[in-house]
């Protein structure tokens, strides 16, 4: 535990300080340009409440570009388009599909639609 | 006005989300240890044949022969969930009161009257479509009847799940369609008691006069009456209450008999406990550890006991608390019972900032770095990756069970949402 000295005033250091920046040497010429360094997260997660990973189990998917283990990044907010990558529930069970149509077919619901897909070289 | 959203059946309907297999099945959820259903979902709940609510292992027979879906609680998984979905309501209030996992309050008194239903729509549909989880929306004057409005959402189905009660009309039939039972904090012993002096709707109800009100059913009942006349008496609470005592106590996944095992659960439980503490900023005075047989057991010989207590400088590190916890433990502990569930509680909790050392016992809150390192470590690789050496590496054998347990796909890398059937090699 700290002792507090009774009864002394505790002398205030350097009375008169110059209220200039104490920094020694050269300053980095990049000091009025830094930015934060890119975040990845950010760029390809847009609407982070509504998106979410998936990953592809097998290679059904190889003529829509989607290979074993890839990532999904699957966003539920965007309005369905046609010409996407759409994560779809058929028969209960998702599947990949690429939306030529607006679904006429009840039988297919739309999960979400895929916006990146993530691939390990 | 106040609305009420609330997500229908949000366990069972998280689950619902990843599993589109499962659409339009019974689907229930399990409490901790699997020891009884806590969550179902409509399909499951009309299942009436089945006493739900009892103990899975009387009903776990009738569950499998009626094909009803059944996980393991997922707590990270639906913490998460939950906070997409307040984090979605944030965007049409500038107030919202979460007031449950599942519930929240949303003040639009910003929003114009002809807009209302309109706008609860709105909320219902972005939720629905953001995170797949459908809810439920009433909206009224106050608090209270909107929980009103929200509970008829949900029963009438040409409501379309969103009920706005904006007219002293449509108060009164609201009031008039809500049985005495139904009214949000009027428990049985109440309800009772009213309907023997012909109190059979919350409209009765509001007919009463309020000195008897007030005399019979204390404050609280006076403020339920004021809130169901269309007064506004309970506020929206903003910042979560820091809170009074924190616990927790969960069964061992088999019976122990072993002290070490004990402790390590215990250190456990004292770990999450302290992270709670540490995060609101606050240290506590008083520790209960206490523990307990099987009570349902036929067979088994029985005792229970509890020690609280005082700690020496109110504190929320781990290490501390632990060393206290196990000389509390070895007080209670005797040999040769089978043990089933650990327990601690902490209690007189003061802010961080106001905690006194005395001279012989300083602060010792300078240790609260160490734990604030140990917290941003396990924040990022994990609970518990980071642990006092008490805590062991035996947790297996005391672990709740949680055999059905769903991924937790939105927290964890490895426990993604697959899609694709086959599984090739590399």
């Amino acid at each position: 535990m700290e002792i507090i000295k009774h009864g002394k005033i505790e002398k205030v250091d350097h009375r008169h300080a110059p209220e200039v920046s104490k920094q020694t040497g050269f300053p980095s010429p990049a000091t009025h340009y830094l930015e934060p360094t890119i975040n990845l997260h950010q760029e390809l997660v847009l609407n982070s409440d509504a998106t979410f990973f998936i990953r592809v189990k097998g290679r059904q998917f190889l003529n829509l570009h989607v290979d074993h283990n890839d990532v999904l990044i699957v966003d539920r907010s965007l309005p369905v388009k046609r010409n996407t990558l759409i994560l779809a529930i058929i028969d209960g069970e998702f599947e990949l599909i690429r939306l030529q149509d607006e679904p006429r077919d009840s039988s297919i619901s739309i999960w979400g639609t895929v916006t990146y897909i993530i691939h390990r070289t | 006005m106040v609305a009420l959203v609330d997500c229908n059946s949000f366990y069972a309907s998280c689950e619902a989300v990843f599993r589109p297999d499962l659409k339009g099945k019974p689907i229930v959820v399990l409490s901790n240890n699997d020891g009884c259903v806590i969550a179902a979902n409509k399909e499951a709940k009309a299942m009436t044949h089945i006493p739900m609510y009892e103990p899975i292992f009387k009903i776990k027979n009738q569950l499998l022969t009626n094909g009803v879906n059944f996980f393991s609680s997922n707590y990270t998984l639906y913490g998460e969930m939950s906070q997409r979905v307040i984090n979605i309501l944030k965007t049409f209030s500038p107030k919202v009161e979460v007031y449950s996992i599942d519930e929240s309050f949303l003040d639009l008194s910003t929003v114009p009257r002809d807009e209302l239903e309109a706008h609860g729509h709105k909320i219902k549909d972005t939720i629905l479509q953001y995170t797949g989880l459908p809810v439920g929306v009433g909206i009224a004057r106050t608090k209270v009847l909107a929980k009103v409005a929200n509970r008829m959402a949900k029963k009438l189905p040409d409501l379309q799940h969103v009920c706005v009660v904006d007219s002293e009309q449509s108060e009164e039939e609201l009031l008039k369609w809500c049985t005495i039972d139904d009214v949000w904090g009027i428990g049985k012993q109440h309800a009772k008691r009213l309907k023997s002096i012909n109190v059979h709707d919350a409209h009765d109800f509001t007919r009463l006069p309020l000195a008897w009100v007030r005399k019979e059913m204390t404050v609280v009942g006076e403020r339920l009456w004021r809130e169901l006349n269309g007064e506004k008496a309970i506020e929206m609470v903003m910042e979560p209450k820091k809170k009074k005592g924190i616990g927790t106590a969960k069964s061992f996944g088999k019976k122990l008999t072993d002290l070490g095992l004990i402790e390590e659960a215990c250190a456990f439980y004292i770990t999450e406990v302290a992270e709670v503490l540490r995060a609101q900023g606050t240290c506590a005075s008083q520790l209960t550890i206490f523990l307990t047989t099987n009570y349902h057991s036929d067979y088994d010989k029985q005792y229970a006991n509890r020690i609280t207590l005082k700690l020496e400088v109110p504190t929320n590190s781990t290490f501390i608390l632990i060393k206290e916890a196990n000389k509390a433990l070895r007080k209670i502990f005797k040999l040769g019972y089978r043990y089933k569930k650990v327990g601690v509680d902490v209690t007189g909790i003061v802010p961080e900032n106001e905690v006194q050392g005395n001279l012989f016992r300083p602060n010792l809150n300078s240790l609260s770095v160490l734990s604030k390192t140990v917290d941003k470590l396990n924040a990022k690789f994990g609970k518990a990756k980071v642990r006092s050496s008490t805590l062991g590496k035996r947790m297996k054998q005391w672990e709740l069970i949680k055999e059905e347990r769903s991924p937790r796909y939105t927290t964890q890398w490895n426990e993604l949402l697959t899609v694709g059937k086959c599984k090739p090699k590399a």
